[in-house]
């Protein structure tokens, strides 16, 4: 049987009296594209460190292919890791950096290396301390993708990267699951986590209240649409896939969505809507719509 | 289009400061306070030793006549600063202690303005507060007075002290205000780096370069009549010519004064001539990369290490090649004034008589610049951790210890090549002026002080390892603290045990003498022991970032 990529198996870190991350028991299997979302302060960055071995656990373990992750030396051969708060040496240039980082590393593709830095448009020839957020994680994530480590364990990747970086990002991760290595992303950003990642653990303050495939996740996924109508209200009852209708003011009214949107628009089409307007919902409106509850019900 | 406010639904109660600025100065405040609050007790505690010693000293006709023979000696003077009014107990303290004290002072304001100016600015932490409603300048400005608050404090610590003890006022004011003017001076000159680099290492060397040079144009002005003009370009040299308990001159520190005020004005131009996280020199946009040492872990450390070991082994070097060119003049004096050699060696300085005497003595001191060393760079290490550079290379396969390791062992060959330049800058220094000193004396001198300077290493790795945020301090204990520890407990005629608790009462006086392999030996013992506890403590803590 082959060893799961990242194993935790109640996995604990306390910090005095609070509790950061609370009995983690996770598989993440290779060739996955692990998504790993929580709100801020959620604990995901302190479960990274327990897996790199940075943090000690209060209790429980954590493996990398079958491997003590507090046995850096062997466990990180398998893997490369992208902080989230990136900071660089301010007197090295980028390509000093990027060639200090494959030195140092699992093995590096220096030709795909000096592809990336050419597609991620990326000036290596200037010192570190020049760099701006988004450029300084660029430089961390190229040296995280050069290489040929079955693993990349990245942290909120791509928080200061620019829409079209945010695209070759996703591409990267795309090439990195076709050769077979596996992604551990943790983020805050549901777009993205919908895009590249095929699982996703939802971790709040400390705990992990959900493994699920991201088809599962869609079904979380609800838009508000707001729609402006003159004349009757249409009605929206018994439509599959329309939730808590509420009037939203004078000629106005105010509904959640899920799935498909064709029941819908064919309710709509029989009123006189005037104005649509459709708002995804953030994470943390689900957290708070789904998980706030069981909080409570518990 | 209208400029209405925005409608609130509900009443809201905005509250301004009236006064933000208070909030900045109490920031700058809380980050110098612990460091500021220690050079305080260490003037009050250094001073307070000292007077009281003298009547002690001043009870025992050969040790009057000891100091009174070494005071007219231009070696000593170039070394210890010119002593006057050693015949009462203010003129003694200002000899004694008063040139050690000021250079502490100063080290400490411009380690304390550059860190908490462009240390804080280079971490991107005054983005946030210059984004608030005070300028670049305003924000400046209560930080250079956070730290001159201290000098400050210094001022009055040391007055007061020297004023309850006995000492007439006139000579305590001015002894009391130059130091912390030249403290002031200090922090003015770090401020001014601080604008000019983009950085806070250069900044910091750079301030650290104009206290060196500023010693050291004293130094020659108190050597060398024919340029003892120079005590007018030199804080240091002011400060002598302030004359405490002899002339008590005001206008030096007047001058002093007037000096410190235009290089704040300086600082604070350059400040509104600048960008944030700039300066006014900008580095370079780009260059060739430059991959040699960066092949890993260890080579990446002897990288690190070498411009700071430059900067260190030219400063450290340019006081030993003083030494070197002083030593044959002392102790020619002494040659030729047998009564007084008898008098100094009565008066503890026996050793002063010969080179290879004079040149131990010196070595000792070595120890100390020496032990700082490792201990700062133990604390960059931990800098880095800090503020997370250290992050990519720990999530490569690299163990702690290897890491660690890697660090200790280049932090020590560094020691010892900064200790060997010392040792070859003395030898070249007596050689020139006609002495005799074996270039394997010397060497042989220099490498006697490494367990000291280990035994300071270890206790940084000790700290690096259980309390990281300390190993500044831990570091530099062996080295400072037990060269002050002996200093005073001499002073003050301690029992014997406490002065044992120095280590440097344990260091022989090589080349005068052979080493002595025991303490040597004990002292390595502990070094190691220290490193093993440090690197055990480092493998299984966390890492801050």
């Amino acid at each position: 049987m082959t060893n799961p990529a990242l194993r935790a198996v109640q996995l604990t870190k306390r910090y005095g009296r609070l509790t950061a991350l609370d009995t983690l028991t996770l598989d993440v299997m290779p060739g996955e594209v692990f998504g790993f979302l929580g709100p801020n302060g959620a604990g995901k960055s302190t479960t990274i460190r327990l897996l790199l071995g940075l943090a000690r656990p209060t209790a429980g373990r954590a493996e990398v292919f079958g491997v003590d992750a507090a046995d850096v030396a062997h466990a990180h051969r398998h893997l490369a890791y992208m902080p989230a708060d990136v900071a660089l040496w301010p007197q090295l240039t980028g390509t000093e950096i990027l060639h200090l980082q494959a030195r140092t590393g699992p093995g590096t593709d220096s030709a795909y290396r000096d592809e990336l830095v050419e597609r991620f448009a990326l000036d290596v020839s200037k010192p570190a301390r020049t760099y701006s957020t988004g450029n300084r994680q660029k430089v961390a994530l190229i040296a995280a993708f050069a290489t040929r480590a079955p693993l990349l364990v990245l942290d909120e990747p791509t928080s200061g990267l620019d829409p079209l970086m945010e695209r070759e990002f996703r591409t990267a991760v795309r090439h990195a699951r076709d050769r077979g290595q596996t992604v551990f992303l943790s983020s805050h950003q549901l777009a993205e986590v919908e895009a590249v990642c095929d699982r996703v653990g939802i971790l709040r303050a400390g705990r992990l209240v959900e493994v699920s495939t991201i088809g599962e996740l869609r079904g979380l996924h609800r838009s508000e649409v707001t729609i402006s109508y003159t004349g009757s209200a249409p009605d929206l009852t018994e439509i599959p896939g329309i939730e808590t209708v509420q009037p939203a003011g004078d000629g106005r009214v105010r509904f959640t969505l899920t799935g498909a949107p064709a029941p819908a628009l064919q309710a709509l089409a029989a009123a006189d809507v005037t104005a649509l307007a459709v708002r995804e919902p953030s994470l943390e409106e689900i957290f708070l719509d789904y998980y706030g509850q069981q909080e409570v019900a518990r | 289009m209208t400029t209405d406010t925005l409608p609130a639904s509900a009443p809201v109660s905005l509250t301004a400061d009236p006064a933000p600025g208070r909030a900045v100065t109490w920031l700058a405040m809380r980050q110098v306070r612990r460091g500021g609050l220690i050079v305080t007790c260490l003037a009050v505690g250094m001073t307070a030793v000292v007077v009281a010693s003298y009547t002690q000293v001043m009870a025992d006709p050969a040790a009057v006549g000891g100091l009174q023979a070494l005071a007219a000696n231009p070696a000593i003077r170039t070394l210890f600063g010119a002593p006057v009014g050693l015949d009462t107990a203010g003129g003694f303290t200002v000899w004694r202690i008063g040139t050690v004290f000021a250079v502490l002072l100063a080290a400490w304001s411009i380690l304390a303005v550059t860190r908490i100016t462009r240390g804080e600015e280079d971490a991107g932490r005054w983005d946030v507060l210059l984004s608030g409603r005070l300028p670049l300048r305003n924000v400046l400005i209560r930080h250079i007075a956070a730290v001159m608050a201290v000098a400050a404090a210094t001022t009055i610590a040391i007055t007061a002290v020297l004023l309850i003890t006995g000492t007439p006022a006139a000579g305590a004011l001015v002894h009391g205000v130059g130091t912390g003017l030249l403290g002031m001076f200090f922090a003015a000159v770090a401020a001014l780096t601080a604008q000019v680099f983009p950085a806070r290492s250069p900044a910091t060397g750079t301030a650290v370069a104009v206290l060196g040079v500023g010693l050291l144009a004293r130094m020659i002005g108190d050597g060398v009549n024919a340029l003892g003009w120079l005590h007018w370009l030199s804080p240091f040299g002011l400060l002598a010519l302030s004359g405490p308990y002899a002339q008590d001159r005001v206008l030096p520190l007047v001058l002093l004064a007037v000096a410190g005020v235009l290089v704040t004005v300086a600082a604070l131009t350059a400040a509104g001539r600048r960008d944030v996280r700039g300066g006014l020199l900008e580095p370079a946009a780009g260059r060739p990369p430059r991959t040699r040492l960066l092949a890993g872990v260890e080579t990446f450390a002897v990288r690190r290490v070498l411009r700071p070991l430059t900067g260190w082994s030219v400063g450290v070097g340019a006081y030993y090649l003083l030494i070197g060119l002083t030593a044959v003049s002392v102790t020619g004096f002494l040659r030729d004034n047998p009564a007084m050699a008898g008098q100094a060696a009565q008066a503890g300085f026996d050793a002063l008589g010969s080179i290879a005497g004079f040149a131990a003595t010196l070595f000792a001191l070595l120890a100390m610049p020496a032990g700082v060393f490792t201990a700062v760079r133990m604390g960059e290490l931990i800098a880095a951790e800090t503020d997370r550079r250290l992050t990519l290379l720990a999530g490569r396969p690299v163990t702690r210890i290897r890491l660690l390791g890697a660090e200790i062992a280049v932090t020590a060959v560094a020691a010892t090549i900064l200790v060997t330049v010392a040792g070859l800058l003395t030898w070249a220094g007596v050689t020139v002026m006609g002495g005799e000193l074996a270039i394997g004396a010397a060497l042989r001198g220099v490498w006697n002080v490494l367990p000291i300077v280990l035994l300071s290493l270890g206790a940084a790795v000790f700290a690096v390892g259980w309390v990281p945020r300390l190993t500044g301090l831990l570091g530099t204990l062996p080295a400072v603290g037990g060269f002050l520890l002996l200093v005073i407990a001499e002073s003050v005629a301690a029992p014997a045990w406490v002065r044992d608790l120095s280590p440097f009462a344990h260091l022989a006086p090589v080349p005068l003498t052979g080493p002595d392999p025991t303490a040597s030996m004990i002292m390595l013992a502990m070094a190691a022991a220290l490193t093993i506890a440090g690197l055990g403590g480092y493998r299984y803590r966390d890492l801050n970032s």
